[in-house]
């Protein structure tokens, strides 16, 4: 039974059609990736999954066995679907441990107006809800930053608070856009291999756009490639490294075919 | 820089013992007030320092809109004409002056009537929100505001251009609020406790929602914050603050309201207070509204002459220190507070590690 399915997604930006068309089925506890060349609409994709962006008539989607198609983009994270941007999007004047609790939103029990008429409810369930962030900012190693403003950490730590911000609400499933887009080598090893341990530790169902290949490849239980808004390959990494229509579409017509290897292997 | 640090400590001490310990000192200190300024000035200074209670509810609440939240609104003064006609009309005697309108109802029963008779007119000046962002936003509102004062100055049930007289003064018993040094720890306690609970919803989830918006209105609809609910409901809980402050300035002796006490320019007035203090900084507006009503008042009757004409300048320096604020002091009062909270934050928490007591926070 899939977690995430998609049927017929459409969406058209104007008389760009940025998705066409995309089928998909995400099974749970896998870790799915999401590739293709830049502006094949794989940020609308996810725009789209969690109600950013309202699909055009026509498309279906279900999450967790709920129709969510056209939901509003709380409704979806309050179901359990969470995502990180490609540009962040953190709150900036916010402090670290501030942006977790937002994070941790949908699951505060008070009424929005506890804090005039039972104060004490809301000091005693904050004290146990921050303990509990403080410890998942430990775990991504933030915690020693948890007061000051999320604007002043640096690019990996701000991607960090980005992945514990999403992780904050125990998604069932965590959309990544390209969570280590501008990151060296080695810091996009160190932030896979975290993400595979929060993954373990939070029993999460994944999907990952991820730019670098050798990133997808090795962590990835399927892979879904898209070109100009449609699928044009799916399978697990080994089929679609090999897959012509990948080939052509995603490394360009002009690369040679040992350039692509090259590219796919690095 | 030496004795801001030692009173923050001694609040910090006082606040471990106690959360409340604070608020209480500030409560005591502020008890003799009415009696310092009559020894040291005249009782007109107590009338005063009334007006700034009353403001310092208004600017409080607007920061909770504005500040959290980050929705531009400049319909607040609109809600404060609300809260103060709606307490009047329902606390006046039938049949009063010039066709005035009057239920008669006991004061404590009209007051909140009035607040939540506000809160509700909040959540329609909210509504804009729901599809409008920045100028909009504030064309919208200001729109909004503007209607309420002169649908008050054309209506003579509402006082129309005579305004509203003998509005009577809350009771306790056969105790009567009708002295400035009186009526003065009914509204300083109105104040005082509308601070601490602005600081309430800025410390619990409801505040960080506010902020989360303010901040990313995309990021927080993602994060499973119903985005409309609560902005609609930031602009109802600041209209129970403006609600609350109507109410209580419609009371204040002499117990005359005019809509002149509604006009775009109270409304810049207010907003000046925000933004000297600083947006989004609690305390920052205090001192914001503290600041800007004095000045408000020493400016009122500055008039000059030219060519034997008089010309009321107060609106000119306001508007130019507004365009002056923004300019060259854009996080105002509230800027210099988190950064001095910054630094002693910084400070203690080096200490901590140097001694070996460094803890979860
Ligand atoms: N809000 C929008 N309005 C108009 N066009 C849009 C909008 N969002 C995306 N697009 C367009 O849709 C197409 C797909 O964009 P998208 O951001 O989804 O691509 P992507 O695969 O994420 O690219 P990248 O790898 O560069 O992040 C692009 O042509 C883009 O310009
Ligand atoms: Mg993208």
């Amino acid at each position: 039974m899939a977690l995430l399915e998609t049927r017929n997604l459409s969406k058209s930006f104007g008389g760009l059609q940025a998705i066409n068309n995309v089928s998909l089925k995400v099974e749970p506890n896998t870790v799915h990736g999401l590739i293709g060349p830049n502006g094949s609409g794989k940020s609308t994709f996810f725009n789209l999954l969690t109600g950013v962006y309202q699909p055009d008539a026509g498309s279906y989607i279900e999450f967790d066995n709920i129709n969510v198609t056209g939901k509003p983009a709380h409704y979806i994270a309050e179901h359990g679907l969470s995502r990180t941007f490609q540009l962040l999007r953190l709150y900036g004047e916010l402090s670290v441990l501030d942006n977790v609790l937002v994070g941790y939103h949908p699951h505060t029990k008070y009424s929005p107006f506890a804090p005039f008429f039972n104060g004490a409810e809301v000091r005693r369930q904050d004290k146990i809800v921050k303990d509990e962030m403080f410890e998942l900012l430990e775990f991504i190693g933030l915690a020693e930053h948890a007061e000051i403003p999320a604007a002043e950490l640096s690019g990996g730590q701000r991607r960090l608070l980005a992945l514990g911000r999403a992780i904050a609400m125990r998604p069932k499933m965590l959309l990544l856009d390209e969570p280590g887009a501008g990151l060296s080598p080695v810091n996009v090893d160190n932030l896979m291999a975290t993400i595979m341990t929060l993954k373990e530790r939070y029993k999460l169902t994944i999907v990952v756009v991820e730019h670098i290949l050798k990133v997808v490849m090795s962590t990835c239980d399927t892979i879904s490639v898209l070109d100009h808004g449609q699928k044009i390959s799916e399978g697990t990494p080994e089929f679609v490294k090999n897959d012509p229509a990948v080939i052509e579409a995603y490394l360009g017509r002009e690369m040679a075919d040992e350039d692509i290897r090259a590219a796919m292997d690095a | 820089m030496g004795i801001l640090s030692f009173m923050a400590d001694f609040i910090d001490s006082l606040a471990k013992r106690h959360r409340l310990l604070p608020w209480l000192l500030a409560y005591a200190l502020l008890l003799p007030l009415p009696f310092v300024l009559t020894i040291l000035f005249n009782e007109y200074l107590i009338d005063l320092a009334n007006r700034i209670c009353l403001f310092i509810l208004l600017a409080v609440g607007l920061n909770i809109v504005k500040g959290f939240c980050g929705q531009v609104t400049v319909g607040h003064i609109g809600l404060y004409a609300i809260g103060a006609v709606t307490s009047a009309v329902l606390s006046l005697e039938p049949g009063g002056f010039g066709g005035a309108l009057g239920f008669g109802w006991p004061i404590w029963a009209a007051i909140p009537t009035a607040v939540l008779v506000t809160a509700f007119a909040g959540l329609i000046i909210g509504l804009p929100s729901v599809r409008l962002e920045g100028a909009y936003l504030a064309l919208a509102t200001l729109g909004l505001g503007e209607s309420v004062r002169i649908f008050i100055a054309v209506t003579p049930a509402l006082g129309s251009s005579t305004g509203l007289m003998m509005i009577p003064a809350p009771r306790i018993g056969s105790f009567v609020f009708d002295s400035f040094t009186s009526y003065y720890y009914l509204v300083m306690t109105a104040a005082i406790t509308g601070i601490y609970f602005s600081f309430s919803i800025l410390r619990s989830a409801t505040g960080r929602a506010f902020q989360a918006i303010r901040e990313d209105t995309i990021a927080a609809s993602v994060n499973g914050i119903n985005v409309v609910k609560y902005k609609l409901l930031a602009f109802v809980l600041s209209a129970i603050y403006a609600g609350l402050a109507g109410a209580l300035f419609a009371h204040m002796p002499p117990g005359y309201l005019h809509h002149n006490n509604f006009t775009v320019i109270e409304m810049v007035t207010l907003l000046l207070m925000v933004v000297l203090g600083g947006i989004g900084n609690v305390w920052g507006g205090v001192i914001g509204a503290i600041v800007v009503a004095i000045a408000y008042d020493q400016t009122k009757d500055l008039v000059f002459y030219f060519m034997d004409r008089p010309i009321v300048f107060q609106p000119l320096v306001f508007g130019l220190s507004m365009v002056l604020l923004v300019l060259f002091m854009p996080r105002g009062i509230g800027g210099w507070i988190e950064d001095f909270q910054r630094n002693r934050r910084f400070v203690r928490r080096s200490e901590e590690r140097l001694s070996g007591t460094a803890r979860n926070p």
